[in-house]
């Protein structure tokens, strides 16, 4: 790659779920996390704070989130200060931005943090929020939320390629399985066996509540530096060696297959080609499972198996430990609540945390190398990836 | 970074492009939603509607007769959606109004059961689909209406109607079985 190396050395989570805390309160509690989780960082070192944040003006009343953000968490960043909106992959691109100024020479160290507060009192205006990432005044006045149009995917997935009902259950039980071993999820200690994962009601058929990830409060931080300072806060830095982003259309009639997601083809084709290797190099994956059909579908964009054997790719086992690679290990986006701005933040520090085997072994993938991390936003119109490569030298 | 949208195909049941509407029977729209009431404008999905707010007032004139219609680039010969002042592949600002097919087939559908926004919770349950309107390049999203969620077939007829919002504005949906 060109540019100067970076890496990403660390990072800390709040616990997500329902949260009795503030969306000011949620940043003052990961950056006092951060500071504990890596207590090489200084305050003074952080040269520029990049910050995820979705939606704080509809869940929070609250524009102009940077400066709050540093303020909750102690930082006074001379270079860069801003934040970073792209929906449901705003956490990934505060990281983004953070890696390209550091790259350029802008930033030597920086904090990428992502913060959402979803529960509000009215749940209507929290879905009214959701509704307003879609085509406002087209899409919106139709009751356009992300279920019913994940929901159509699922149905002409299934319609395409036979998907099941029980290979949709496959990926929510796989991904509770791998949050019950993370204590920050707000599914953790919940068990849902794919028996009682059919058995929830129906949010937008043919998805149950067990398909869709939730609304969740939480906040995520990672630091990333230069080349030069990564073994200063860490023996096991995640290098960035590739990213990629895509995005093809915006309205929902602009959308073409639903079950082809030509974006996430080429976001992924841009990230590997930087990092110069293969999706088959992949050893653990976090992947974009807002919804159980989104990983299903991402499977097969990504080019682990063929074009609409992802439900059997699910059903098989095949993201599992043990399998071909694991993917969502933290827990994904089902188990862990999707508290938008941070969902990113937190997939990057898990694969932080794979790469220097700090998580249980029931969800660590063996002497990982190779990383990826997608994020899709909206409905599937933008998709971003990353892909990080574990120790070894700049 | 943004691609404009596919190139679109022509079509010859495309109404051609007219400079104004002509005069047509004014039908009377249906009943308005079940639980619509004015709500904050920063909580209110639908678009304004008047020449002093939006370039495109000409879209919701032709709606209030029952027609739905969109912006095309003859140009490039890209029938654009949603309507608008602009086109992405040219950049062309001229334009012309076209009327679209009243009718179409379900591409795809679903409902919300729960989680509906502010204002819809006492529509629930309500199904939206993907609609390929007849005879031109053009999938629309919107409201199904007439049938129940579980009665509904990929493939089934819908026809596009108008509706009044409830409050002086209106705008469009698909209702299916009549």
């Amino acid at each position: 790659m060109s540019g100067r190396a970076v890496a990403l050395v660390g990072g800390a989570s709040v616990p997500f779920g329902v949260r009795a805390a503030t969306w000011a309160e949620l940043a003052q509690e990961v950056g006092a996390a951060l500071f504990r989780e890596v207590p090489e960082l200084r305050g003074e070192d952080v040269d520029s704070l990049f910050v995820g944040a979705a939606e704080p003006e509809r869940f929070a009343f609250q524009s102009h989130v940077a400066p709050l953000a540093a303020e909750q968490m102690g930082l006074r960043p001379t270079r860069i200060l801003q934040r970073t909106e792209l929906a449901c992959a705003s956490g990934q691109s505060a990281i983004r931005s953070a890696y390209a100024a550091i790259a350029a020479g802008l930033s030597d160290v920086a904090v990428a943090v992502g913060v959402e507060k979803m529960y509000i009192p009215s749940m209507a205006e929290a879905n009214t929020a959701m509704g307003c990432v879609m085509d406002r005044p087209w899409d919106g006045p139709h009751g356009a939320t992300a279920p019913p149009f994940f929901a159509m995917v699922a149905q002409r997935h299934m319609l395409e390629h036979g998907t099941t009902e029980e290979q949709l259950a496959a990926v929510s039980e796989k991904n509770h399985r791998f949050a019950n071993t993370n204590p920050h999820a707000q599914f953790y200690e919940k068990t849902f066996s794919r028996d009682k994962l059919l058995r929830l009601p129906l949010v937008a058929p043919p998805l149950r509540l067990g398909d869709c990830s939730s609304m969740t409060d939480g906040a995520a931080a990672v630091v990333l530096v230069g080349e030069e300072r990564a073994r200063r806060y860490t023996d096991a830095p995640a290098w960035i060696r590739g990213t990629g982003q895509y995005s093809d259309f915006h309205n929902l009639a602009n959308a073409g297959s639903l079950t082809d997601w030509v974006g996430l083809k080429h976001a992924a084709r841009e990230a590997l080609g930087r990092a110069r290797i293969a999706i088959g190099d992949v050893d653990v994956a976090e992947v974009h499972d807002c919804f159980t059909i989104s990983e299903i579908v991402e499977y097969e964009s990504l080019g682990l198996c063929p074009e609409g054997a992802g439900g059997a790719f699910a059903a098989d086992g095949r993201g599992e430990v043990g399998g071909d690679l694991v993917v969502n290990p933290r827990g994904g986006l089902l188990g862990c609540g999707h508290p938008l701005g941070a969902t990113g933040i937190a997939q990057a520090l898990e694969i932080y945390r794979q790469f220097a085997h700090e998580v249980p072994a029931a969800r660590q993938a063996p002497d990982p190398e190779w990383a990826l991390v997608h994020n899709l936003s909206g409905s599937a119109n933008v998709h971003s990836v990353m892909v990080y490569q574990a120790g070894g030298a700049a | 970074m943004s691609a404009p949208p596919r190139p679109r195909r022509p079509s010859a049941e495309l109404v051609p492009p007219v400079a104004e509407p002509p005069a047509a029977p004014a039908p009377a729209p249906p009943a308005p939603p079940r639980s619509y009431e004015k709500r904050p404008f920063l909580l209110d999905f639908f678009p304004l509607e008047s020449e002093k707010d939006t370039r495109i007032a000409r879209f919701f004139v032709r709606l209030r007769e029952g027609r739905l219609s969109t912006t095309r680039c003859a140009r490039d010969d890209l029938l654009l959606w949603p309507p608008r002042t602009a086109c992405p592949k040219c950049h062309s600002e001229e334009l012309v109004w076209v009327d679209l097919p009243s009718t179409g087939r379900l591409y795809a559908f679903s409902a919300v059961l729960a989680g509906a926004p502010l204002g819809m919770e006492g529509e629930v349950p309500f199904s939206v689909g993907l609609v390929d309107l007849e005879g031109v390049p053009l999938r629309l999203f919107g409201r199904v209406e007439g049938k129940p969620w579980n009665a509904l077939a990929v493939g089934e007829v819908v026809h596009v109607e108008a509706y009044e919002v409830g409050d002086g504005r209106v705008f469009y949906r698909f209702r299916a079985g009549s």
